[in-house]
């Protein structure tokens, strides 16, 4: 039996189209913010596209328009394939592609007009905050469904990375957005002070922690072995991953808040299970490194895998940075400076979107039985998305660490060495070059999409406008 | 009373309902994780857990294999 007629893959198709469709405007959005603060004659004294208005616009399109679409297309795509069955709803596929789509374009409205709950990472009014759960919510029953009905006895490890990103975003996001309405597109918090900051980064950190590491986790469970064709290093140590993940993770939202009106107690254990989670984050990025043990050569010639293998070395120093910067010591020195910007940057640039980026690469060529159009731009969106992160953060460990330095430098006297205007010139440098290693990292993205387009122009003259294609 | 015992000292009158429910699923699921590494890394359970890895890259065994 041919694989379309067996799964539901046409709604796969159009999330990964989205989702590097969104990979490049996002990304051109964080471009633009990010000359903003080296040039503000670039904010053109019009509030809609000024910097406060147009940062949360680039997070929610990083995040949610292009994270959303390659978790939701990943997911329903290795469900169906690890299951032998196809979705348990392809009608309710389509609903919650149109309906995650149009969240998207109404946050591309209503946030550059100022519309916003002021809570990061969670900006949208709560009318948009109610179709985030309904669409989620269908995501989650097709996606559980599916595996319900399942051919084999057992559920591989990849979806049990999705099905955990699932329980715990509808917990963290339904808790966090808890609001009381008072018109159309003003709401407030039911939460206020100090369990209001908690609550927030509760949400904040395990929204990194399920969405952005526990949902890619479970791409890079099926994808690296799937395009190294090996199985994966251990079994054993993915279960172990897994649970650890799960049971550590929503700790940890109390290390954002060190040094502030929250309990000491609270920054104390969020760092030192921080510290802990070093463990499996390690042991999960080892794992997947480790199965292409003998088979390392295949980094020469297959740039896809390159792709899903430098993004595990960028987990793997992300998940000891992000720790070893919730310690208190270290905190004194790195909260609210730019290096706290870097290591979420090497987190979304080094890690989600370069393990993405492999799957999507592969799955094209499956979903479309071709090659891609271009092997070399490949190659080329893989060295420009390296050296594109790389500048980007070293710019700002530089930076924020001399911020840090600067801010709390005294003199003989104990008065501040630095003004804080000061500490903001001294910056300039470092935000041209974060400015210009964001453009290299959006423009392979860009060679992403353009290569991906050619790869379905070639593929559908190739087989016949409209003919089924192989997968 | 040494430094150490002043450290962990507790307060347990002082608990409230929602420190009691902290406490216990805390511990309850620090045991479950206890229970899982003992699972998952017993040598009798090795064949059977490894065997699952090569789920992705088998696709032909859904022609044949039953739903437990």
């Amino acid at each position: 039996m041919e694989a379309t007629e067996k799964y539901h893959f046409d709604v796969v198709r159009w999330f990964t189209i989205m989702a590097v469709v969104y990979l490049v405007v996002g990304t051109l959005v964080g471009v633009l913010i990010a000359a903003q603060l080296a040039w503000p004659v670039l904010n053109f004294d019009i509030a809609e596209l000024t910097f406060g208005r147009l940062r949360p616009l680039h997070t929610n399109a990083v995040i949610f328009a292009f994270g959303g679409c390659a978790l939701m297309a990943t997911a329903f795509y290795t469900v169906q394939r690890t299951c032998g069955v196809p979705l348990w709803s392809n009608k309710l596929a389509w609903f919650t592609f149109f309906l995650w789509n149009f969240i998207i374009v109404s946050a591309v409205i209503t946030l550059p007009l100022g519309l916003t709950q002021g809570k990061e990472y969670a900006e949208l009014e709560w009318p948009l905050d109610l179709l985030i759960a309904v669409a989620w919510l269908c995501y989650s029953f097709n996606f559980v469904m599916t595996i319900a009905k399942r051919k084999t006895s057992h559920i591989y490890v990849s979806n049990w990375f999705f099905l955990g990103m699932m329980v715990m975003i509808t917990y963290l996001h339904v808790v966090n957005s808890l609001a009381i309405p008072v018109s159309l597109f003003k709401s407030y918090s039911v939460f206020s002070g100090v369990q209001d900051a908690m609550i927030q980064w509760w949400w904040g950190h395990n929204a990194v922690g399920y969405y952005l590491t526990a949902g890619f986790l479970g791409i890079m469970y099926y994808f690296v072995p799937k395009q190294a064709n090996r199985p994966v290093f251990s079994y054993r140590l993915s279960v172990i991953h897994f649970w650890a993940l799960m049971f550590g993770y929503v700790w940890l939202g109390a290390h954002h808040l060190q040094y502030t009106a929250l309990p000491d107690w609270t920054g104390s254990l969020g760092a030192a299970i921080s510290l802990a989670m070093i463990i499996p984050s390690w042991g999960g990025a080892v794992n997947g490194m480790m199965t292409l043990s003998g088979a390392w050569d295949k980094l020469r010639t297959d740039y896809v895998l390159r792709f899903l293998v430098m993004s595990l070395a960028f987990y793997a120093m992300s998940t000891f940075e992000g720790p070893v910067m919730s310690s208190k010591t270290v905190n004194a020195l790195s909260h609210y400076t730019d290096w706290t910007i870097g290591h979420v940057h090497s987190g979304a640039l080094g890690w989600v979107v370069m393990v993405a980026a492999g799957a999507i690469y592969h799955m094209v060529m499956k979903l479309w039985n071709t090659e891609m159009y271009s092997a070399k731009l490949v190659n080329l969106h893989f060295w420009l998305a390296t050296i594109g992160a790389v500048i980007y953060i070293v710019a700002m460990w530089v930076s924020g660490i001399m911020q840090g330095l600067m801010w709390r430098d005294y003199d003989a006297f104990g008065t501040l060495s630095y003004t804080f205007a000061e500490s903001v010139a001294a910056m300039h440098p470092y935000y041209v070059m974060r400015a210009v290693g964001g453009a290299i990292y959006w423009l392979g993205g860009a060679i992403m999409l353009f290569n991906i387009v050619m790869t379905i122009r070639m593929a559908s003259a190739t087989r016949g406008v409209g003919a089924p294609a192989r997968a | 009373m040494s430094s150490l015992a002043e450290y962990f000292h507790t307060d347990w009158a002082a608990l409230t309902l929602n420190d009691w429910i902290g406490l216990v699923t805390t511990v309850v699921v620090f045991i479950l994780m206890i229970v899982a590494y003992i699972y998952v890394f017993h040598p009798a359970n090795r064949e059977y857990l490894e065997a699952k890895k090569n789920i992705p890259l088998d696709e032909s065994r859904f022609e044949s294999e039953e739903k437990r």
